[in-house]
């Protein structure tokens, strides 16, 4: 995905056959104000997850185990809304997020860091002694994603294209319960990733043309499907209730639309003529 | 080995340019291909040979009841069970409306839409631009919690569809087990099946999200010079389904497979119920068990399939005379077919038809083979057809070796009429006359 950088020229030419609507008549210059302010988002992101990740390092190395579970959910969630910027530097996506089944020896791996580690230390050892190098780690982790992050010109594919990424590793990866397997606070995940989507989405949609309404309405109604599901399972502070409370019935639909939102989600790029 | 050796895999008889050349031998090839001009050597990367004829054979999709039931079983079978996310009247009718479509289209075959090529394609691509039919059936069932999830459908469950129950040697895995929705996937190839379930998957993820899949294989057989047909072979080497009814009689499918009582709603008339049954085969063990054994516990011959109490000459075809063996000294009490159909007055009532495929699917966590059934059966009443039959079967000496772990009950909607149905249109029409 990475590859595959915005051409200047005008893809249109050739393609009046097939019916796109929304034809960008120049695409890259229709981009800049959307990517901009998506380089914008994901700066305040990626500082805030520099913050968040403080607080939870702090309280590891306090020894404050129930301090810690309290922040891991929350800290998360800056790192989920921006996961298609923050995946295009493979090395430390994999020292941030890997899970202990990306490694043949799973938990006792070496190469096992980052939140999930972290997450296993503190749900499942109910300790933070084993985890203070994994905290320091993690922390010099996200500041470099932070920093690399502000020198880098963002690849309008990846953005354009990140909307439906983040719900293909939904679909993929998540609806299951297997993301946050220690906690079980996966739904904070979802709603991070479905609102990263969303602001995706909403920064592009008033490039679609007018004639995609029927594309709009139909994406529009499948993101509020999906906050309708979730907000039912918020609990006072602001947070998620766990997992293992979302209903089969629930899940299905979150499933339907997340799969659903992917497979519309996969035309934008199309529709803003990239590619 | 020659082409006509990989199982079914076009048609084994005719023999193909590849393998009259392979028959040549490398110096053979080598000469003849030189000398052809034309045909290059065979490499290992060329693709199977492929029946056209096989490819091009439809089975109509239309008709008073769906396909896939009556119709002769091809080679592959695949069950795949959704969990249904359409809640309204009009969401199911969407729902049911983009399924019948992919099936006209997906069963009689055809070229594949062009697209932008910077949007996905419309297709997966896997059976190339034009998509050959293969025989290909898709029959679509609704699970109990498919009515019991809506209450604009209440009174209007087919009255013994019910959640299947737990019978006494299942340890049901609830990942593997029932469904809103089921759709049977049968055609020649495995790919066939494949490409059909992920055109379905992509094109109604609105409205279906995957439970389970189980795909499986029926063993094509070479005719015998009679020409009598003979029955497959199940993964415990006995023949499977003999006493079968007769498919192509269609009083006794009117009786025995198509739904038909007063008591059933209206809309259901001509639907049919179906028993799905995930069956494990302990086949390691049932290898090492005697043969005399073996058809004890089935009451079969295994190499014929004939029944126990015929002579020497006996066939599968033959009828095991049990009013003669009241003691079961020929063909055990116990045993599989005399328990499966007692062939006594009123049993005849309790007759299913039986389209099952083999599955084998890797390997256990005690490092034995996860082989079996694939176990599909049809039959006008549930309770009277399969329920009855597992009951009856339920202790058999044959449990020892089989451990059923999933499946479903589900009811099979009529069938599409013509071009201008769908399917679920009289369910759709009795809610909206209610």
């Amino acid at each position: 995905m990475t590859g595959n950088f915005l051409k200047t020229t005008v893809l249109a030419a050739g393609l009046a056959g097939w019916g796109l609507s929304a034809l960008a008549a120049s695409p890259s210059l229709e981009l800049v104000a959307p990517l901009a302010d998506y380089k914008i988002y994901v700066a305040e992101n990626t500082a805030q997850l520099v913050a968040d990740t403080t607080g939870l390092v702090d309280a590891i190395k306090a020894g404050d185990v129930e301090g810690a579970k309290a922040l891991f959910a929350a800290t998360r969630t800056s790192y989920e809304k921006i996961e298609p910027i923050a995946e295009l530097f493979a090395d430390l996506d994999v020292s941030i997020d890997a899970r202990a089944d990306d490694y043949e020896k799973g938990e006792a791996d070496p190469a096992f860091t980052g939140f999930h580690r972290i997450e296993y230390g503190l749900w499942v050892e109910g300790s933070t002694d084993g985890i203070q190098d994994y905290a320091d780690g993690l922390l010099a982790d996200v500041t470099d994603l932070d920093s690399r992050i502000a020198a880098l010109t963002f690849p309008p594919d990846a953005v354009v294209g990140g909307a439906a990424a983040l719900m293909e590793e939904v679909a993929a990866t998540k609806i299951s319960g297997e993301e946050d397997r220690y906690s079980r606070t996966d739904l904070w995940d979802f709603d991070a990733n479905f609102a990263g989507a969303k602001e995706i989405y909403e920064l592009l949609k008033p490039l679609l043309a007018e004639g995609d309404s029927a594309f709009t309405a139909k994406v529009d109604g499948n993101f509020g499907t999906v906050e309708e599901v979730l907000a039912k399972y918020r609990t006072e502070d602001g947070g998620f209730a766990s997992y293992e409370e979302l209903s089969g019935s629930d899940r299905a639909l979150l499933s339907a639309k997340v799969n659903t939102l992917a497979e519309d989600l996969s035309t934008l790029e199309a529709k803003l003529g990239l590619g | 080995m020659s082409k006509a050796d990989h199982g079914g895999r076009g048609c084994p008889f005719g023999p193909s340019r590849r393998s009259v050349l392979l028959g040549l031998g490398a110096g053979g090839i080598g000469a003849m291909a030189a000398q052809a001009g034309t045909a290059a050597a065979p490499q290992v990367n060329d693709a199977p040979d492929a029946s056209a004829e096989a490819a091009a054979r439809r089975v109509p999709y239309l008709g008073r009841h769906q396909a896939g039931i009556v119709t002769p079983r091809p080679e592959a079978g695949l069950v795949a069970a959704f969990d249904v996310v359409a809640f309204s009247p009009d969401e199911v009718e969407r729902m049911l409306k983009t399924l019948t479509e992919r099936i006209a289209f997906l069963t009689q075959g055809g070229e594949v839409p062009g697209r932008d090529p910077r949007l996905p394609p419309a297709d997966s691509g896997m059976l190339g631009p034009v998509v050959s039919p293969d025989s290909l059936t898709v029959t679509v069932g609704l699970g109990r919690s498919f009515f019991d999830g809506r209450d604009w459908l209440s009174g209007l469950a087919p009255v013994h569809l019910a959640r299947m129950a737990e019978f006494p040697n299942d340890a049901l895995d609830p990942a593997m087990c029932h469904g809103d929705l089921s759709i049977q996937f049968c055609a020649g190839l495995p790919d066939t099946n494949i490409h059909a379930l992920r055109d379905i998957v992509k094109s109604l993820s609105e409205f279906l999200v995957l439970r389970w899949t189980m795909e499986g294989s029926v063993p094509p057989v070479v005719p015998a010079p009679s020409g009598e047909t003979q029955s497959a072979r199940n993964f415990l080497g006995f023949r499977d389904g003999s006493a079968n009814p007769d498919s192509n009689d269609a009083a006794a499918m009117d009786r025995l497979v198509w739904t038909h009582a007063a008591g059933e709603p209206g809309w259901a008339q001509g639907g049919s119920y179906q028993a799905v049954r995930l069956i494990r085969n302990f086949v390691e063990r049932w290898d090492r068990s005697a043969l005399a054994e073996q058809e004890a516990i089935f009451g079969r011959r295994k190499v014929s399939g004939a029944p126990l109490d015929g002579g020497e000459a006996a066939t599968e075809r033959d009828v095991p005379d049990y009013a003669a063996d009241p003691d079961g000294l020929a063909t055990p009490l116990d045993s599989h077919i005399r328990r499966a159909n007692p062939r006594s007055k009123g049993s005849e009532a309790n007759l299913i038809l039986r389209r099952p495929f083999n599955y084998s699917r890797g390997v256990s966590a005690n490092g034995q083979l996860d082989q079996g059934l694939l176990f599909i059966c049809y039959q006008a009443d549930l309770e009277a057809g399969f329920i009855t039959v597992q009951t009856r079967l339920n202790g058999e000496p044959l449990e020892e070796y089989l451990k059923p772990f999933g499946g479903g009950y589900f009811f099979v909607l009529p069938g599409i009429r013509d071009a201008g149905d769908h399917l679920g249109a009289t369910l759709l029409d009795a809610v909206r006359h209610a």
